[in-house]
């Protein structure tokens, strides 16, 4: 799988594979003895889970130990604080997802100034540079990710038909490359249809959101959220408002696998491979920590997932058996 | 929306008889003021009373009205130094916001800035610049809505300022671009600058992307505080952005830097550094190495339906693969010649190389110091730093930000708008406008199917 996005900086992607670790760099680092802290927007959902998951295996195997696991809760300022307190504990890297933009780069500016090693997950404040003040971002193809649901969503849609468009109002290099991979793709591919865009500023705003979409629009037939929690809530609004729609969005949760088996409303979904990605960031840090040569951008492709495969993708994605509700809607089980 | 001719010729009128208004004679102190404070030489009314030699009631005055033109801020504190704490004035950087673009052969990037020049936003994606115009316009126009929704707090674009893959020529006189120059064969015929203008009511401003990657590493990236400085960028073509004593230096033509054009000689074969050296040559001995097995990386690539691009090269040559180390090797070394002869020449602190190439690959680099290093009197490379940038594609960015902060600020710019408050009220700009509002717009085209 090809990855069709550039970097926060128009960089090329570098494979995971690029950061692989050899024996003599596990041996090297677990003779240095260094400490790492996480530093994520939020510790609730299955994506964190396996973000951190695949992060402390590698770092255990290496030696490497897990200072602690900080939850930001969304909140840019509590970032700030956390980035600030953590600086004077001086552990030797950070691995983090920043949660916004222009609100948190000064931090992270202060983390990189203070010599604590930066890896960055999923987001790059601007203005903040690879090499000056980080070592490395570490993404999906969140580009691709937006091609993808769009492609699978447009055999659903008849000639002429409205979709809505439920972005993320933060400015957020991921949700960002999700939408307007979307919107390019359907413009370029289906010129018949016609979008309509709104943001939602919390995930507890989407399912209000997603209902004032619809209502000022009623002629809009297919709805695309650019991930899965606030897709759900949308989706669990629009059935009670009984409104028949189908919908697109990105990462394979439990409730939109179940969904998708179920066959609607959720028809095609653009999965992200938390626990790789886990992997590679912790593989980057480490690299980091040894000094080595570091590509600016390493990112991981996406994997569609359709009714057909939503069983196996549940496993490769999640590390454990689709839920019972998925295997019983494919007839896989009594 | 763009201001009619009628009415911007209204707000400017100058008073035939009797005494100036209060207006006409103060353009130039508040001018002088303005770009005291936006350039933080002056951040105090006693410290702008200083610099300008303006009495007091006279910068209490200029100050009031560039307050109620949105221009400064004096909202916040400084620090006191025994006595009471003196008022800042600051440049109210965020009273407009600069629409920013760069167009290189595979890619585009967008982003919004404030006057200042810092990026706020920015995104990047793959494009075709032998597309026709109209559809890479028409993307162009559309990302460009994009950013400026993206903005938490709605602020009207006050120009345009685009990077582009060619030389533009220098205009002497022009404030604002009023043509589209030639820059691209796909571009010809197309009305490029009047389309955005039309199309978003504010000036544009174009320049070559080796002087706004220039720019954007001098003031954003490792070029910050130098006095003199070398950048060159490594793609198809091979220029060179040339800084001294702090300031971009362009040439009678605009086209200082084109080193690309400059004769290299290699294996007995003469021919330009560009055709050598550039990534077609790279893309070239690549598909050679792979075709003929002389690389058993790239031909397996080959084998699995992947084209063979300089990209692939490069990773190759990365993972140790000899045939590719080679090409890129070659490249390096004669690239660092012509490098050397400009370090000898100028003598700057730094060398910056750009470029997917330069930035992503340590063997070409390797090749650029060793020439270098190897043909430079010693006193040049005494404390010559030879890096690759760090900042990619927002080094365009950055510098068509400061392209065009620079131009909208320009004294002999600013002079005839800062009372109206908007570059887009400038006399000369709002009779552009309104005659390319009535020009007939060209058509457009839609964009292909993505694959």
């Amino acid at each position: 799988m090809t990855i069709s996005g550039l970097g926060p900086h128009g960089e090329r992607a570098a494979p995971p594979e690029r950061v692989s670790l050899l024996p003599e760099d596990i041996a090297a680092v677990k003779a240095a003895s260094r400490r790492v802290a996480i530093v994520l927007h939020t510790l609730d959902g299955d994506w964190t889970r396996l973000q951190i998951s695949g992060m402390l295996g590698v770092f255990g195997d290496c030696g490497v130990i897990v200072t602690e696991v900080v939850d930001c809760g969304f909140s840019a300022d509590r970032q700030v604080a956390e980035l600030d307190r953590l600086i004077a504990a001086q552990p030797d890297a950070i691995v983090a997802l920043p949660v916004a933009n222009e609100q948190v780069a000064a931090a992270f500016r202060r983390v990189s100034a203070a010599g604590i090693r930066l890896v960055l997950l999923e987001n790059v404040p601007t203005g903040l540079l690879p090499g000056s003040h980080y070592t490395a971002l570490v993404s999906s193809d969140n580009f691709g990710l937006g091609r993808m649901a769009a492609e699978g969503l447009a055999p659903h849609l008849a000639q002429g038909a409205a979709v809505g468009v439920l972005g993320f109002a933060t400015d957020f290099y991921a949700t960002n490359e999700r939408e307007i991979a979307f919107t390019n793709w359907m413009q370029a591919n289906r010129p018949d249809l016609r979008t309509y865009v709104m943001r939602f500023a919390a995930v507890d705003e989407a399912a209000h959101l997603g209902k004032r979409l619809l209502d000022e629009n009623p002629q809009i037939s297919a709805v695309f959220v650019v991930w899965d929690t606030p897709a759900m809530a949308v989706a669990t609004q629009l059935n009670e408002a009984d409104r028949s729609i189908v919908m697109a969005t990105v990462d394979l949760g439990e409730d939109v696998a179940i969904s998708l088996a179920a066959g609607k409303p959720f028809v095609n979904v653009a999965a992200q491979q938390p626990f790789k990605q886990g992997v590679v960031a912790a593989q980057t840090t480490i690299l980091a920590l040894l000094g080595g040569t570091i590509p600016a951008w390493i990112a991981l492709p996406g994997i569609p997932v359709t009714r057909d495969n939503v069983a196996d993708s549940f496993q490769i994605i999640w590390r454990k058996p689709a839920p019972r509700a998925v295997l019983h809607s494919l007839g896989l089980t009594k | 929306m763009p201001l009619s001719a009628e009415k911007a010729a209204e707000v400017t009128s100058i008073r035939k008889k009797g005494r100036p208004r209060t207006s006409e004679t103060a353009a130039p102190s508040l001018v002088e003021i303005l770009n005291l404070i936006r350039s933080e030489r002056a951040t105090t009314r006693q410290a702008l009373e200083r610099e300008s030699e303006l009495g007091r009631a006279v910068v209490a005055d200029r100050l009031q009205l560039l307050s109620d033109l949105g221009l400064v801020d004096e909202s916040e504190l400084g620090h006191a130094n025994g006595g009471r704490a003196p008022r800042l004035v600051r440049f109210a950087e965020r009273r407009g916001l600069v629409l920013v673009a760069t167009l290189d052969q595979t890619a585009i990037g967008v982003g919004v800035s404030d006057l200042s020049g810092n990026l706020l936003t920015e995104h990047h994606e793959a494009a075709d610049l032998t597309a026709p115009a109209a559809q890479l316009a028409s993307r162009l126009s559309t990302l460009f809505q994009w950013c400026l929704e993206r903005q938490s707090t709605p602020t009207a674009p006050w120009g345009i300022s685009l990077s582009v893959p060619g030389t533009v020529p220098t205009l002497r006189d022009d404030p604002f671009m009023t043509a589209t120059p030639p820059v691209l064969p796909a571009w010809e015929d197309f009305p490029l600058v009047e389309t955005l203008t039309r199309q978003f009511g504010v000036p544009v401003w174009m320049r070559s992307s080796v002087e706004t990657m220039t720019m954007g590493e001098l003031h954003a990236g490792s070029g910050h505080g130098l006095r003199s400085m070398l950048f060159i960028k490594v793609g198809r073509r091979i220029g060179a952005g040339i800084v001294c004593d702090g300031q971009f230096y362009r040439g009678a033509q605009g086209a200082a830097g084109l080193i690309g054009a400059l004769p290299v000689q290699s294996d007995g074969v003469t021919g330009t550094l560009d055709a050598m050296a550039g990534s077609d040559m790279i893309q070239r001995e690549g598909r050679a190495a792979a075709e003929t097995g002389r690389s058993s990386v790239l031909a397996d690539l080959l084998r699995r339906g992947t084209e063979i691009t300089p990209i692939e090269v490069s990773q190759a040559a990365q993972i140790g693969d000899p045939a590719s180390v080679a090409i890129l090797s070659k490249s390096g070394h004669l690239i660092g010649q012509v490098v050397a002869t400009l370090a000898n020449a100028l003598n700057p602190d730094l060398i910056v190389m750009a470029g997917t190439l330069a930035q992503t690959n340590d063997i070409l680099l390797a090749g650029i110091r060793e020439a270098v290093y190897g043909a430079s009197h010693p006193l040049v490379t005494r404390d010559l730093r030879i890096i690759r940038s760090q900042m990619g594609s927002s080094a365009g960015l950055v510098g068509a930000a400061r392209v065009a902060s620079e131009a909208i600020f320009a004294p002999s710019f600013l002079k005839d708008w800062i009372i109206q408050g908007k570059p887009i009220l400038h006399p000369d700009f709002a009779a552009f406008c309104a005659r390319v509002q009535q020009a007939k717009a060209p058509p457009a085209i839609a964009a292909p199917p993505s694959v």
